[in-house]
């Protein structure tokens, strides 16, 4: 006999807390939600004397990516390292709560925070010009709103690692590294050789990439190629995550 | 060693070196029901160590820990055990009820939330934010929360720490009742009138081994009965070698004195030491009996 609760009621409720969580510290996800559509709007459409529609669109592809990364390694791994030193996580981790349900909860909460940058950038897209049809906003929307989850692996490795102020610097530097050498805000094609090379090993790259070919602008590689890489990629931060997990004393 | 039937948390030859030291070294733990078992001893002595490895933070690097015959590291190990972390935080922007709620979930069968918040005394906390409530506060909001599972063994790290008087008095009221009503309660405490108070069992624990097993009488005495105070110049080598003493302590002119044998003791002193004054002869508390196990440099601070 085992006197656990349903997983699923817990993985619910662990998630509906933590929207709750986020949505009554809005200084904590305004900026990762704002940022990545205020970009976009003042360097793709803003800054750009007459912009073609096919730029914007191949811009926003890569934006939505970008606005991805922010709640997914700020709420993650700045928010888990800040738990962690408060002493928040232990408690969980003395009751009978299943790991899956702390994770799939701090999930929910970056991906939310992540459509609701998208469709900011979204808006501004179709104000800037940018005409898709369903299928490719469906596609796009799925690619983008799936950027949270290597993002959040990586983050959650880094929180359970590093201390809050540590996890804060790193989840800035890789924030603003996977953007720039991820081709997110200069196309990769355009950037110099080595730091094109150094963005091949990051997810946002790949995913940009994949957001690219969606819709219809040059990309480098094929769609099938990246999504291997990824694949991979997202495995390797779901194991260094779960061993940071597991060996974490606090 | 013999299976004990009714030990609900054990630790069985558990090894654990942490940070290069060796601070569990084949240690044996066995917590049973319907008993408060308190573990005390020095800072570093492997209270903590212990805990963690039966709530499942730790895993032994040999031996086994065993939570009612589980590994504690399954959440189904840890479904009938309730904790109560010292250094545990709450969200700051959640209310008590919902956090209060939330742990409940993770349990199948939990109290009915009034019920637990009156356990806890924190119905009229119910609304408040957790950023709001002050330490003690704070205390009993995170023992609602070990206690809303209707846990089989409850595991108490320093509960009363940081609460005032009448608080304390409270939760230990309540924690009795949960022993009486057959939980098994473990209990860490630094203080030692709250285990003299509330535990069945003492374990004294020094440098990773087992000094002392008992219950708080039969601790107290074997510290041999008394403790006597006064002011005296009398070196400490002289008072060791009066008839009766066990142990003696001297801050400056006051000395402290542990016999086995109070009359001999001050009729011998009272001989040796013309000067001597304000005498006060009391039973040995469960503290000067714990002091007598220590080795002398891990002394538990009064």
């Amino acid at each position: 006999m085992t006197a656990l609760a349903s997983p699923i009621g817990v993985w619910n409720r662990e998630c509906i807390a933590e929207l709750k969580r986020s949505w009554r510290l809005p200084q904590f996800i305004l900026p990762s939600v704002i940022t990545p559509a205020a970009f976009f709007g003042l360097f793709t459409l803003a800054i750009a004397k007459s912009p073609q529609p096919g730029a914007v669109a191949a811009m926003l592809a890569g934006y939505g990516v970008f606005a991805a990364i922010g709640p997914a390694l700020f709420g993650f791994g700045a928010g888990v390292a800040m738990e962690r030193e408060q002493g928040l996580i232990e408690l969980k981790r003395v009751s009978p709560m299943p790991a899956g349900a702390y994770v799939a909860a701090k999930l929910s909460a970056a991906i939310t925070a992540t459509a609701a940058a998208v469709a900011l950038i979204y808006a501004l897209g179709i104000l800037g010009g940018v005409r898709l049809n369903a299928a490719q906003w469906m596609h796009l929307a799925i690619v983008h709103l799936a950027s949270t989850v290597p993002f959040a692996l990586i983050g959650f490795g880094i929180g359970m690692r590093m201390g809050g102020k540590g996890a804060v610097a790193m989840a800035n530097a890789l924030f603003l590294g996977s953007a720039v050498l991820g081709g997110l805000w200069i196309p990769s094609a355009l950037l110099p050789g080595w730091m094109r090379g150094i963005g091949e090993v990051l997810p946002s790259y790949h995913l940009g990439q994949i957001a690219r070919g969606i819709v219809s602008a040059d990309m480098i590689g094929t769609t099938a190629g990246h999504l291997l890489i990824l694949s991979g990629i997202t495995a390797v931060s779901a194991a260094w995550a779960w061993t940071g997990w597991r060996r974490s004393p606090a | 060693m013999v299976q004990d039937l009714s030990a609900v948390a054990t630790l069985e030859a558990v090894s654990k070196r942490l940070g290069g030291r060796q601070v569990l070294d084949r240690f044996e733990l066995a917590i049973r029901a319907g008993e408060v078992t308190a573990l005390l001893g020095p800072n570093g002595a492997g209270k903590t160590t212990s805990v963690s490895l039966l709530t499942g933070r730790l895993r032994p690097d040999a031996g086994e820990a065993r939570l009612f015959g589980l590994d504690p590291a399954r959440p189904a190990a840890r479904a009938r055990m309730g904790v109560m972390l010292q250094a545990a935080g709450l969200p700051d922007v959640m209310t008590v009820a919902e956090i209060v709620t939330l742990q409940s979930g993770y349990y199948r069968d939990p109290r009915p939330l009034a019920e637990t918040l009156a356990i806890a005394d924190i119905a009229d906390l119910a609304t408040r934010r957790c950023g709001a409530l002050s330490g003690g506060q704070a205390r009993r909001v995170l023992y609602a929360m070990a206690m809303c599972g209707r846990p089989d063994l409850l595991v108490l790290d320093e509960p009363t720490a940081g609460m005032d008087r009448a608080a304390t008095r409270a939760l230990w009221g309540t924690i009795r009742e949960a022993a009486n009503a057959g939980a098994a309660v473990l209990l860490t405490s630094h203080d030692l009138a709250e285990a003299d108070m509330l535990a069945d069992r003492v374990i004294v624990i020094d440098a990773g081994r087992i000094v002392a097993d008992d219950t708080p009488a039969a601790l107290r005495a074997r510290a041999g009965g008394s403790v006597i105070r006064c002011r005296s110049s009398l070196p400490l080598a002289r008072v060791a070698i009066l008839p009766g003493v066990r142990d003696g302590a001297a801050d400056g002119a006051e000395v402290r004195i542990v016999t086995t044998d109070a009359v001999a003791t001050v009729r011998a002193l009272c001989g040796a030491d013309p000067g001597l004054a304000d005498l006060r002869v009391a039973d040995a508390a469960l503290e000067d009996a714990i002091a007598a196990l220590l080795t002398p440099d891990h002394r538990i601070a009064a």
